[in-house]
């Protein structure tokens, strides 16, 4: 196990190397800078000329390369242009955010996906499969965009039960019960948005696996010997019907940090999505490059906890 | 003097060509509650920047963050030049080279310590630094006495600018600039708060990003960073204590912003403006409007940008003919565009001075106005006739004549606006294709305009003329925006006198700009296309709130005349 750790890690060297090129010329490759925007007449062109050349930024691409990449592996990651704060700081604040909101629609969307799949799959072609799978298919169709301004509109607005939007109330003190209460007020709509849509794969895959699994010969062994039909499913079926759903679980971490735009605009949600998408759009390359080489590096740690996770549930593809 | 002048620029707006109007002021006139809190709803994608201090702000957002809690101490009127009716007086030297600002006693920041002449040294000290990595480093900034050695790193200090005591100071200019009265920075720094950092401690520091201090007429109490702000009364403003108990700022998604409107949750919002028809069925807010400085124009690749020296060069014959420019311009229908696409919240453009420049504005100036036969007219005159029957015209030597379109996309109206145009282009004769068959991303777009790609003859942009009515930054010789790269003796004569010591005469000024706008019209470099509004919403229970520039209410005026928002 340990030297599978090792090699893994080993091969994550070179990965993210190449990874950090390609990130690097993708960017620079991309018309324009942080200062093509800023045109008018309250900037003088003299003043765009110094401040790119301040930057950095007329100069050869391996020398701007091999600027930041030295700078990030001492762990300076840059000032942001367009907020003028440290990436680090600008990541910081919104990861946490992120993080939270990825992990409670995580949580949720397998605390409803993992009874329908179980139920759907026992109970193939009752109507409350029926009804399971209709639901799948309605969610699996429906744009993220539209539901959350529905459900906005519905508890947000017309119920007024929960906050249109933000993450925490301003009169609520850091430290404070009122803080948390409010922080998971203000997490409802869009964990809600989230979840329910995103339910989609748990359901499916759970639902075939089981289906396929009722049928396998360890199965019909365990029933002729007698086994109660609740053990039959508890311990034999379901257990291997997790197996894709676990392998899964790495990459959904990865997912994590990626944030969502449309939740994070729609509910004014600050976190990394919207980051993402403004840096990009304002050439803010600095924080561009972070956050892709952060979801790079997140995905190839993803892919190794997904391999982790299978080998330690299913011991037939467990590696020395 | 000053009111009849006032006047007179009122009777001139209503000459502006737009099929709506819009009250600035709200007319609600209920009897104010004491106290109480207004929500403000910061109408934007993403959560504001936080720099929160006017040296080093870089976003839109953040100067909305501002406006509650600071402001400059040179208040301004409707044609942006600073007047004596702010936190501080100002004086302009015989030579027109130096101005003398004195701060008034009872401005303080928001900590109790009176706001100094030092505060605004520093502010200077601060935009000159080598260390400074913001755009404002530019203007009149430049041109203050050694700022240049300043900026350099030769000197330690700024020779220019002298504190005389406690509240004044008097600057000196390297040039005799009206653009003195309209480009002066007059937002002070407290030193005695930031001033023992560095430049790069400041940016990063909780002192400008979550407890900024300022003199203006609210205090930040409480931060939630990027989504919200809590501001409460300063008792202590120097124009005396503000109506409101408070004020609550949140960023709201411009897809929701109706929504937010009409329920009450926030009281106060700029509009966006596809969400005008929605906004204007509610019942429990006030719309506001005034025009902005900001227009959409056509222009014509000419020439190109002499880097080494900083010169347009207009060498492109294609374009050079100017009346083919003047067909190509009263070939455009704009009404729909305004009606239709924009529901009147944009109209045709009659020159390149906006109507937000009331003095300075031509009123009377004919728009181009949509006329297709005197286009083809023109057209013939110039040359340009169908000589092969394909029902577009050649060249005056016959050849094939095509132009290619620059759009930008970024909005679902962006490519039926091209189209349009191109079909009335079409109407007359005239042969114009979208370049490459589509539209092109903001970056790439002004990428290729920069470098006046060949392939690119004509496209549409916007830019905003900001507060100073010097357009030299924008169609001068030696202006890197110049995008066109026309060049023109006349057009420099008049740019230079804009801004020559004479022009301090605000009546000679005015006719310097008169004179310009119509050279503009006649030379047609950039087709003015439209003028646009810019619309606030404020719920009716909000009193004294008025959006005009140069009006004497602030946010220390507003008050509200119910505990609760009317839905």
């Amino acid at each position: 196990m340990l030297k599978f750790l090792l090699r893994r890690t080993l091969i994550m060297i070179p990965q993210l190397f190449i990874l950090s090129v390609l990130i690097f010329l993708l960017a620079k490759s991309m018309p324009g800078d942080a200062l093509t925007g800023q045109i008018g007449p309250q900037i003088d062109a003299e003043r765009l000329i110094e401040l790119r050349e301040k930057a950095g930024l007329n100069d050869p691409w391996h020398e701007q390369y091999a600027r930041w990449i030295g700078n990030v592996i001492q762990g300076d990651f840059g000032k942001s242009a367009i907020y003028q704060q440290k990436v680090t700081n600008l990541i910081g604040d919104r990861l946490g955010n992120t993080l939270l909101l990825s992990a409670s629609i995580l949580l949720v969307s397998y605390l409803i996906a993992i009874p329908l799949g179980i139920i759907a799959g026992r109970w193939t072609d009752s109507w409350v499969d029926k009804l399971i799978v209709w639901y799948n298919y309605l969610a699996f169709a429906t744009p993220l965009f539209v539901f959350a301004l529905i459900i906005l509109f519905i508890f947000g607005f017309t119920l007024q039960w929960f906050p249109i939007g933000g993450s925490v109330d301003i009169q609520a003190d850091k430290g404070t019960m009122d803080y948390v209460l409010s922080k998971t007020e203000h997490l409802v709509l869009p964990t809600m948005a989230g979840s329910l849509l995103a339910t989609f794969g748990t359901i499916q895959y759970l639902r075939n696996e089981i289906i396929d699994t009722k049928i396998k010969d360890f199965v019909k062994t365990a029933r002729s010997k007698g086994v109660p039909e609740r053990k039959v499913y508890s311990q034999h079926i379901f257990r291997n019907s997790l197996l894709p759903i676990a392998a899964f679980l790495g990459y959904e971490i990865t997912g994590l940090i990626g944030g969502s735009i449309f939740l994070e605009s729609i509910f004014s949600y600050p976190g990394l999505g919207q980051l993402f998408l403004s840096s990009i759009s304002s050439r803010d390359f600095s924080v561009v490059n972070i956050l892709v080489l952060i979801s790079g590096s997140a995905a190839i740690v993803g892919t190794m906890l997904s391999d982790l996770i299978l080998s330690w549930v299913d011991p037939r593809i467990r590696v020395d | 003097m000053l009111s009849s002048f006032l006047a007179a620029c009122t009777k001139d707006k209503e000459k502006v060509k737009a099929e709506l109007t819009f009250p600035t002021a709200v007319s609600s006139t209920g009897e104010a509650i004491g106290g109480g809190t207004v929500n403000f709803g910061l109408i934007s994608d993403t959560p504001f920047e936080g720099t929160l201090n006017h040296v080093f702000y870089t976003g839109k957002p953040d100067a909305q963050v501002l406006q509650f809690f600071d402001e400059s101490l040179l208040y301004t009127n409707s044609d942006y030049e600073i007047t004596n009716e702010g936190p501080a007086t100002f004086e302009i030297s015989e030579d027109k080279k130096s101005i003398t600002v004195t701060i008034k006693d009872q401005v303080k920041w928001h900590d109790g310590e009176p706001v100094k002449a030092d505060d605004l040294l520093y502010a200077y000290e601060l935009l000159g630094h080598p260390d400074y990595e913001g755009s404002r480093y530019s203007g009149l900034i430049p041109m203050v006495e050694g700022m240049k050695e300043y900026h350099a790193g030769k000197a330690d200090t700024i020779s220019g600018i002298k504190v005389n005591d406690d509240k004044t100071l008097t600057i000196s200019f390297t040039i005799a600039s009206p653009s003195l009265t309209t480009g002066f920075w007059a937002y002070p720094v407290p030193r005695h708060y930031l001033g023992d950092m560095t430049i790069g401690e400041i940016v990063e520091s909780d002192r400008i990003r979550t407890t900024p201090i300022g003199f203006g007429p609210f205090k930040v109490n409480k931060m939630v960073p990027g989504e919200s702000v809590e501001f409460v009364r300063n008792d202590d403003y120097w124009r005396g204590i503000p109506a409101l108990e408070s004020i609550v700022l949140k960023v709201v998604s411009p897809s929701v912003a109706v929504s937010a409107l009409g329920t009450g949750d926030i009281d106060i919002a700029d509009v966006p403006a596809d969400q005008y028809l929605a906004v204007e069925e509610l019942k429990n807010v006030e719309l506001l409007g005034q025009i902005d400085s900001s227009y959409t124009y056509i222009g014509f690749n000419l020439g190109k940008w002499d880097a080494i020296k900083g010169e347009n060069i207009m060498d492109n014959p294609k374009l050079e003919n100017k009346q083919l420019r003047q067909a190509m311009a009263v070939a455009l229908n704009n009404e729909p565009v305004g009606e239709k696409v924009y529901h009147g919240l944009r109209f045709q453009a009659s020159t390149l001075i906006p109507p937000s420049f009331p003095g300075y504005h031509d009123f009377d100036a004919k728009a181009i106005e949509y006329n297709p036969e005197k286009a083809k007219e023109i057209l013939a005159e110039a040359g340009y006739k169908d000589t092969n029957d394909d029902g577009f015209v050649e060249d005056p030597e016959g050849n094939d004549f095509k132009l290619t379109f620059a759009n930008m996309s970024g909005s679902d109206i962006a490519e039926p606006i091209a189209l349009h145009y191109i079909q009335n282009w079409a109407d007359v004769g005239i042969k114009v294709e979208l370049l490459e068959g589509r539209l092109h991303e903001y970056n790439s777009f002004y990428k290729r305009i920069e470098a006046n790609d060949p392939a690119i003859d004509i496209y549409q942009a916007a830019w905003g003329t900001g507060s100073d009515i010097d357009m030299k930054g924008l169609y001068g010789r030696n202006a890197m925006f110049n995008y066109t790269r026309w060049t023109n003796q006349k057009n420099d004569d008049l740019l230079a006198a804009g801004v020559s010591e004479q022009a301090f005469d605000t009546e000679y000024r005015q006719k310097v700009y008169k004179d310009w706008q119509a050279l503009m019209s006649e030379e047609l470099p950039v087709i003015p296309t439209l003028f646009r509004y810019s619309i606030t919403a404020a719920n009716k229970r909000v009193l004294n709130y008025d959006i005009a520039g140069g009006s004497k209410n602030g946010w220390d005026t507003v008050a509200v005349s119910a505990d609760s928002p009317i839905k």
